[in-house]
C-alpha cells in the first residue's frame, strides 16, 4: 500500500540528500584549498575562490526547498526536527566552504617561494586530513541516523583542536628568518580556518543527536564526559 | 404560524437599554462581562472508562487527567472513540439505545457516575458544543441563549442580564445587539457556533466539552471560534475533540492522542507534535497513517 | 499542424424517441389518473350548484315531508360540525401522545414495535368495522342512550386515531436529532425536551396531519349510521341523535323526489368544499412551517 503524503517524503529525502551533497562538495574545495597551500598553487588557489559559487548555490536552492516544504506541508514532530537541522546543516556546509576560501586567500599572500618549517606543514596536512575524514563522517552520521558515530566526531575534533594549539606553539619557536615567521603567521591562519571546519563538523554532529532524540545538547569539548542519549520508546 | 416563545417587549428593552455605544458589527470575547468567578477550576479525571454500544467495546479503559483552565484536545483517527470518551463525561452517551459507559468521571471530588446521581444536574455543570451549530429554530437568537436557563427551570430574575452576558462573552454581542428578535438560523455559520456557544456559558457550566465545533466552518469563522476557546479557558476547563490537527497544535495546552478506543499518549502539545514518545503517535501527526 | 476541435456527440436518434416515448406514457398515465377526480368535481358542480341556490338551503333543516318543500341540510352541517369537532378532541391528542411515544421513548424497544403495528393495522380497518364495535358495544349496550352524536363521535375518532399518530410519527421523527441533543446537553429533563423543543418545532406539520385527519373523519358514512343514528331535527346536545352530512347523503340519494335527490347532490357538495378548504389551510400552515 502507498505511503500517505508520498509526494512530501520524496521531496524531503530530496532535500537532504541535496544538503549532504554540499558536504561532498566541502570535501573537494578542502581537498584542493589544501593542495594549493602545500605547492604554494596560486592557479589552484584562485578556482577554488571561483568554485565557492557552487556552494552558495547550492546554500540557496536547499534553503529555499525546505522554506517551502514548511509553508505547504506543515511538517510536525520527526519531519519537524528533519527541516530544522537541515537548516542548520546547510548554513553549516556554506561555512565551511567559506573557511575553504579563506584558505585559498592565504596562498598568494603567503609568498610564491617553497614552504619553509616541514613540522607546521606537516601539521596542517594532518589537520587537513582529518578535517576531511570529519567532513566525511558527519555526512555518514547524519545520513545513517548514527548517534555513535555522531558523538564519535567529537572525539576526533579535539585531536584537531590539539593540532591547532601545537601549529601554534611551533609558529612561535620557528626561528628568526623573517620570510619563515612571516609564512608561520600564515598557517596559523590556515590552522585556524581548519579548526573552524572541525567545529562545524561537530554542529552537525548535534542535529543529528538532535534529529534521532529530540533533545538539543551542545557537544563542545565533551571529550571527558560524553552525553547520555535518552533511549526513544 | 406558530408564534416563536419570545417575550419580545424584555428584549427591544434590552436591545436599546446600556448599551448607546457606536459599537461596530465586530467585537472580541470579553470574558469579563461575565464577573468575576469565586473559586478555583474544576479538573474533569476519567478513571478507567469503559463504554459500550451494545455488545462493541468501544471505550478500552481510559484514564485520562484534564486539568482545571487548561484545554485539553483529544485526537487521532476516525472510529478512534475521541467522540464518545466525550459523551460520556457528559452523560450524553447514554441516551443513545443500547448504549452504556463503566468507570468513573470525576468532575473535582464528585463522581458523574456515580449511583443516584442527577444526570440533568451533571449537563449543567458540564456543557457541550456540537459539530453542527443547532441553534434552535423556532427560537429568535434571545431565546436560543435563554434557553439553557429556561430548560433547566433556572428561575432568573435577570434573565435579560444574563443573556447579554453571554453574548458578550462570545464576542456575538456586536454583531446581533440591534436583532436579538431574529431567528438564530438566520445567522451565518460562525456566527450559529458561537450562539451555540453563548447558549452553553448562559447556564455557567464548569465545564465545557466541544465535539469538533469547527469542522463544519469556513477558516475565518473556524479561527474566530478558536480565539474565544483561547479567551474561554480561563474561566472553564474545555476538553476539545478535532479531526484537525493544526487546531489541536494551535489551540491545547496538552493534547491526547487515541487509536482503536486506547489512550496511546497523553502530553503537553509542544511535545507531541515535535517529539512524541510513541511510535504509533508519531506516524500518525506526520500522516503517515489516519 | 491544425488542431482538432473537440466536437460533442448529438444525441442518437434512438435515446430521443425512448425519452419522448417515456414522457409520453408518464403523462398519459397522469391525465387518465386525473379524469376520475375531474369528472367528479364536474358533477359535483354540475348537480350540486342548484341546489345551492335554492333559498333556505343552509339555513332551514330537513323536514322529512314528502310533500312540498323538503328543506334544507342546516341540521346536517351543524352535526357533522359538532361530531368531528369531538371526535377532533378525542383523537388529535391521543394520537400525537402516541406518536410522542414512539418517537421519543419507546423508540425501537419491543413494545414500541408492537403498538406500531397495530396502528399500521388499524389504518387498513374499514371505517364499517369501526362504527359496527361502537354499536355492539355502546349503542346496544343502551351506554347513555341509544344513538346518540357522541357515540358517532367515538366512532370517528377510532377511525382518525391511526392516522394522525402515522402522520405525527413522521413529523416528530423529522425533527434532527442534533435539537434533542442540544437540549439534553443543556440539562433539560427528557419532558421538557419534548414539550419546549419537539412539539414547536413539529407543530405545524402536526397541525397539517391532524388537518388531513380530520378531513378523512369528515367524510365517513358507514360509522355514524350504526351509532349517531339518522335523523332530521337539528340538535346541539350530543347526547341525542345527531344528523350529519354523509347519513343525510345517503338517506337522500335513494329519495324518488329529485328536489330531495338534488339536496343529496348540494349536501355532497358541502361536504367537499369543507374538505377541500380544511386541505388549504393545512397546506397554507405547512408552507409557512419553518421545517418543511
Amino acid at each position: 500500500m502507498q505511503e500517505t503524503r508520498h509526494q512530501f517524503r520524496e521531496t524531503l529525502r530530496e532535500l537532504e540528500a541535496q544538503a549532504l551533497g554540499g558536504l561532498d562538495l566541502v570535501v573537494q574545495q578542502l581537498d584542493r584549498s589544501l593542495e594549493s597551500v602545500s605547492y604554494q598553487d596560486v592557479e589552484l588557489a584562485g578556482m577554488v575562490v571561483a568554485d565557492d559559487d557552487r556552494i552558495d548555490g547550492r546554500y540557496l536552492e536547499v534553503h529555499q526547498g525546505l522554506l517551502s516544504t514548511l509553508a505547504r506541508q506543515a511538517p510536525v514532530a520527526g519531519d519537524l526536527r528533519i527541516i530544522a537541522a537541515l537548516l542548520h546543516i546547510i548554513r553549516c556546509v556554506e561555512r565551511m566552504g567559506d573557511q575553504c576560501v579563506n584558505i585559498a586567500k592565504l596562498v598568494p599572500l603567503s609568498g610564491y617561494e617553497a614552504p619553509k618549517d616541514k613540522d607546521i606543514l606537516d601539521a596542517i596536512e594532518r589537520m587537513g586530513q582529518l578535517a576531511r575524514s570529519q567532513v566525511s563522517q558527519a555526512k555518514e552520521a547524519f545520513a545513517s541516523r548514527n548517534v555513535e558515530l555522531a558523538q564519535d566526531l567529537v572525539r576526533q575534533d579535539a585531536e584537531i583542536n590539539r593540532l591547532n594549539r601545537e601549529i601554534f606553539r611551533r609558529a612561535v619557536e620557528v626561528g628568526d628568518d623573517q620570510d619563515v615567521r612571516e609564512w608561520a603567521m600564515f598557517m596559523i591562519l590556515v590552522a585556524r580556518c581548519l579548526e573552524r571546519i572541525g567545529d562545524n563538523t561537530v554542529d552537525i554532529a548535534e542535529q543529528v543527536v538532535f534529529v534521532v532524540t529530540g533533545l538539543f545538547r551542545e557537544m563542545a569539548d565533551q571529550a571527558s564526559n560524553p552525553p547520555e542519549t535518552p533511549q526513544r520508546a | 404560524m406558530i408564534p416563536p416563545d419570545t417575550t419580545s417587549k424584555e428584549t427591544t428593552e434590552l436591545s436599546t437599554a446600556g448599551d448607546q455605544s457606536e459599537e461596530t458589527t465586530e467585537a472580541a470575547p470579553d470574558l469579563s462581562a461575565l464577573g468575576v468567578r469565586e473559586g478555583a477550576g474544576h479538573a474533569v479525571d476519567v478513571k478507567d472508562l469503559h463504554a459500550y454500544y451494545g455488545q462493541l467495546h468501544s471505550i478500552k479503559g481510559i484514564s485520562l487527567m484534564c486539568p482545571a483552565n487548561e484545554v485539553t484536545a483529544l485526537i487521532g483517527p476516525s472510529g478512534s472513540g475521541k467522540s464518545t470518551v466525550v459523551r460520556c463525561i457528559n452523560r450524553m452517551h447514554e441516551e443513545i439505545p443500547g448504549a452504556r459507559a463503566e468507570g468513573q468521571v470525576m468532575l473535582d471530588d464528585l463522581n458523574v457516575y456515580a449511583d443516584g446521581v442527577d444526570i440533568t444536574a451533571v449537563r449543567r455543570l458540564i456543557g457541550m458544543v456540537f459539530q453542527k451549530p443547532n441553534p434552535f429554530p423556532t427560537m429568535s437568537i434571545f431565546d436560543n441563549v435563554a434557553a439553557g436557563l429556561r430548560l433547566t427551570g433556572t428561575k432568573s430574575d435577570n434573565l435579560r442580564e444574563r443573556v447579554h452576558r453571554a453574548l458578550r462573552a462570545v464576542g456575538l454581542w456586536g454583531e446581533v445587539k440591534n436583532r436579538l428578535n431574529e431567528p438564530g438560523i438566520g445567522l451565518s455559520g460562525g456566527q450559529q457556533q458561537r450562539l451555540c456557544i453563548a447558549r452553553t456559558v448562559a447556564v455557567e457550566p464548569e465545564v465545557i466539552l466541544m465535539d469538533e465545533p469547527c469542522s463544519a466552518l469556513d477558516p475565518v469563522a473556524t479561527l474566530k471560534v478558536e480565539e474565544l476557546i483561547d479567551e474561554l479557558k480561563d474561566r472553564y476547563t474545555i476538553v476539545i475533540v478535532t479531526h484537525n490537527m493544526q487546531q489541536a497544535a494551535r489551540v491545547a495546552n496538552s493534547t491526547a492522542f487515541m487509536l482503536d478506543g486506547e489512550l496511546i499518549e497523553h502530553g503537553p502539545t509542544n511535545e507531541i507534535f515535535t517529539n512524541p514518545k510513541d511510535e504509533r503517535t508519531e506516524r500518525y501527526v506526520t500522516g503517515k497513517f489516519g | 499542424m491544425s488542431a482538432t476541435r473537440t466536437v460533442l456527440p448529438e444525441v442518437s436518434t434512438r435515446r430521443r424517441r425512448t425519452d419522448q416515448v417515456m414522457r409520453g406514457s408518464l403523462v398519459a398515465a397522469t391525465v387518465i389518473a386525473l379524469v376520475p377526480l375531474i369528472l367528479i368535481l364536474y358533477y359535483l358542480l354540475k348537480k350540486g350548484v342548484s341546489a345551492w341556490g335554492r333559498s333556505g338551503f343552509f339555513t332551514s333543516d330537513p323536514n322529512g315531508n314528502f310533500f312540498g318543500n323538503p328543506g334544507g341540510i342546516r341540521s346536517a352541517v351543524l352535526g357533522t360540525l359538532e361530531i368531528i369537532a369531538l371526535a377532533s378532541l378525542i383523537a388529535i391528542p391521543t394520537g400525537i401522545g402516541v406518536a410522542l411515544y414512539l418517537v421519543e421513548y419507546g423508540k425501537q424497544g419491543t413494545f414500541a414495535k408492537i403498538v406500531r403495528y397495530f396502528v399500521d393495522v388499524m389504518t387498513g380497518v374499514p371505517s364499517i368495522v369501526f362504527g359496527l364495535f361502537i354499536y355492539i358495544v355502546l349503542v346496544l349496550g343502551h351506554v347513555g342512550g341509544s344513538f346518540t352524536g357522541w357515540k358517532g363521535a367515538i366512532a370517528i375518532a377510532l377511525l382518525m386515531l391511526p392516522v394522525v399518530t402515522r402522520a405525527s410519527e413522521v413529523v416528530l421523527l423529522l425533527v434532527p436529532d442534533s435539537l434533542r441533543e442540544a437540549a439534553l446537553a443543556l440539562g433539560a429533563p427528557r419532558w421538557r425536551v419534548v414539550t419546549r423543543i419537539v412539539l414547536p418545532t413539529a407543530a405545524s406539520g402536526l397541525v397539517t396531519g391532524s388537518l388531513l385527519a380530520v378531513a378523512r373523519g369528515m367524510g365517513e358514512t358507514a360509522p355514524l349510521l350504526f351509532t349517531a343514528g339518522a335523523t332530521f331535527v337539528a340538535t346541539a346536545d350530543l347526547g341525542q341523535q345527531m344528523n350529519n352530512l354523509p347519513v343525510q347523503i345517503f338517506t337522500d340519494i335513494t329519495s324518488p323526489r329529485a328536489e330531495i335527490i338534488s339536496r343529496a347532490w348540494g349536501a355532497a357538495m358541502a361536504l367537499v368544499v369543507i374538505v377541500l378548504i380544511l386541505n388549504l389551510v393545512a397546506r397554507l400552515i405547512s408552507r409557512r412551517s419553518r421545517l418543511a
